[in-house]
């Protein structure tokens, strides 16, 4: 059974992985977090992570415009990396997301994705 | 205990973890609270402030009630009910964690956040979850004060976190833009339910809730709770038990058994409640719907047994109408299909 660090471990073995966290975005807290965090600050990470996702979820159009739509990731890319955001998805009341930063050189963003996707799937999968 | 001593709650809690303890800290005041610590590190919290695990997995459906019932019937005793529900099939061990970190993250905000309740360490006790995760001790205490920093940047008004929570009955802009979960605050909003309230019956994070309650109030679309002197230090107010329309904390008026009133208020109720004897048979008898035809009761019979003569005389023979030409054209008819 995956637990919360299992699930991070596995996290870390995308190709070009450098650092992953589960982030709660209603707080900005990171409740759980492995490997290296931009400016090497998991916390600050977890608060800026917090009002990307809040600004995608509530601030736009983007996921309301059908109902029962639902925001998945959100990818940011930069000259240097990769910063993916997986929602997780949980019946009871969470907003978790799942974040991961790879390296822009060795990281893949599509098979990245796919396994972020698996990741945050079987973390809650019954 | 004094407030100097209830100041150290923060190093009390320090100490604990420092020096590997196993136990809980009981926090008294309002909203008050417990966190239970094994081996100096944090397993869980709970607060009547915020919905423990028990009440978010239930309330969203996740899990049945009889299924969390019996996880604690089984586990409780021996503090591995957490343990059990994964072992059980029941949550992932990924669910498990995820949910016990955020209702212990949420219910910690309320036991810790007002540094002048009294607290008591009481040594060995154990959570009937369990230990599932393990927190630092320091990480939870940084992580109150942020949350206290955060609800303050959004609107700075702690009473909003434990007055009950009334909608304005009319939005201050011509166009109001709400959340999903901002909507349900305010169709669950009666004027009488509190934050604690509120989060309980949606089964939401008692923080997300008053953060979300504060950012309604400073957006103008619940009123900002007035001042009251006689509030006292009471941070969070308890949720009130379904049906009782009059708060707990109010005094209750209490009506002293000589007075001359209970002459007349008394009396009334009394004879209502044990009426005498012998008004019941009037009462039975139906006398008052005379106009409604009942059918006297029949004595039991055997199965087949005839009707008595009083009834079976209403009655007309069954064979009476039998048409005897009828008869005779079945049986020529029949006669001729041979």
């Amino acid at each position: 059974m995956p637990g919360v660090d299992h699930c991070l471990q596995e996290a870390m073995t995308i190709p070009g992985a450098v650092g992953a966290s589960i982030v709660d975005y209603t707080t900005g807290f990171p409740v759980a977090t492995t490997g290296a965090a931009p400016n090497s600050d998991h916390e600050a990470a977890a608060a800026g992570t917090a009002e990307v996702v809040q600004a995608a979820n509530s601030r736009s159009l983007f996921v309301s415009a059908i109902p029962h739509d639902l925001l998945e990731d959100l990818i940011i890319t930069t000259a240097g990396g990769y910063h993916l955001l997986r929602i997780v998805q949980t019946e009871f009341d969470s907003r978790l997301v799942l974040y991961v930063w790879l390296d822009r050189v060795r990281g893949n963003l599509a098979v990245a994705r796919r396994q972020m996707q698996r990741l945050a799937d079987e973390l809650v999968a019954t | 205990m004094t407030p100097t001593k209830a100041a150290s709650l923060g190093s009390l809690l320090t100490q604990v973890a420092g020096e590997r303890q196993t136990g809980a800290l009981v926090v008294g005041g309002h909203p008050g609270g417990a966190v239970y610590v094994f081996e100096g590190r944090i397993i869980y919290a709970e607060s009547p402030a915020a919905p423990g695990v028990g009440a978010m997995l239930t309330s969203s459906g996740r899990l049945a009630g009889r299924t969390w019932q019996n996880a604690l019937d089984l586990g409780s005793s021996t503090a591995r009910v957490g343990r059990l529900l994964v072992e059980q099939g029941h949550l992932t061990q990924g669910e498990m964690e995820l949910c016990i970190l955020t209702a212990t993250y949420d219910a910690a905000y309320f036991v810790l956040c007002s540094p002048s309740a009294p607290v008591k360490f009481m040594p060995g006790a154990m959570h009937w979850l369990g230990p599932v995760v393990h927190i630092d001790a320091a990480a939870v205490d940084r992580e109150v004060h942020r949350r206290v920093r955060l609800l303050d940047e959004i609107l700075p008004n702690p009473r909003i976190d434990s007055a009950a929570v009334i909608p304005v009955t009319r939005a201050p802009r011509e166009r109001v833009v709400l959340t999903a979960f901002q909507w349900e605050l305010l169709v669950h909003a009666d004027g009488q339910r509190t934050p604690a309230d509120l989060a309980l019956l949606l089964g939401r994070a008692g923080f997300a809730t008053i953060q979300e309650l504060r950012r309604l109030a400073a957006q103008g679309l619940i009123e900002v709770p007035e001042v009251r002197v006689t509030d006292g230090p009471g941070f969070v107010r308890l949720p009130q038990p379904r049906g009782v329309s009059v708060p707990l904390g109010r005094p209750v008026v209490e009506i002293p058994p000589a007075l001359p009133v209970p002459v007349i208020n008394g009396a009334e109720p009394a004879t209502a409640r044990n009426p005498p004897p012998n008004s019941e048979p009037p009462a039975a008898a139906g006398d008052n719907n005379a106009g409604v035809y009942r059918p006297p009761r029949l004595a039991r019979r055997k199965p087949g047994a005839k009707l008595p003569k009083e009834m079976a005389t209403d009655n007309p023979p069954v064979h009476q109408g039998t048409d005897e030409v009828l008869l005779k054209r079945i049986r020529t008819a029949l006669r001729a299909l041979r």
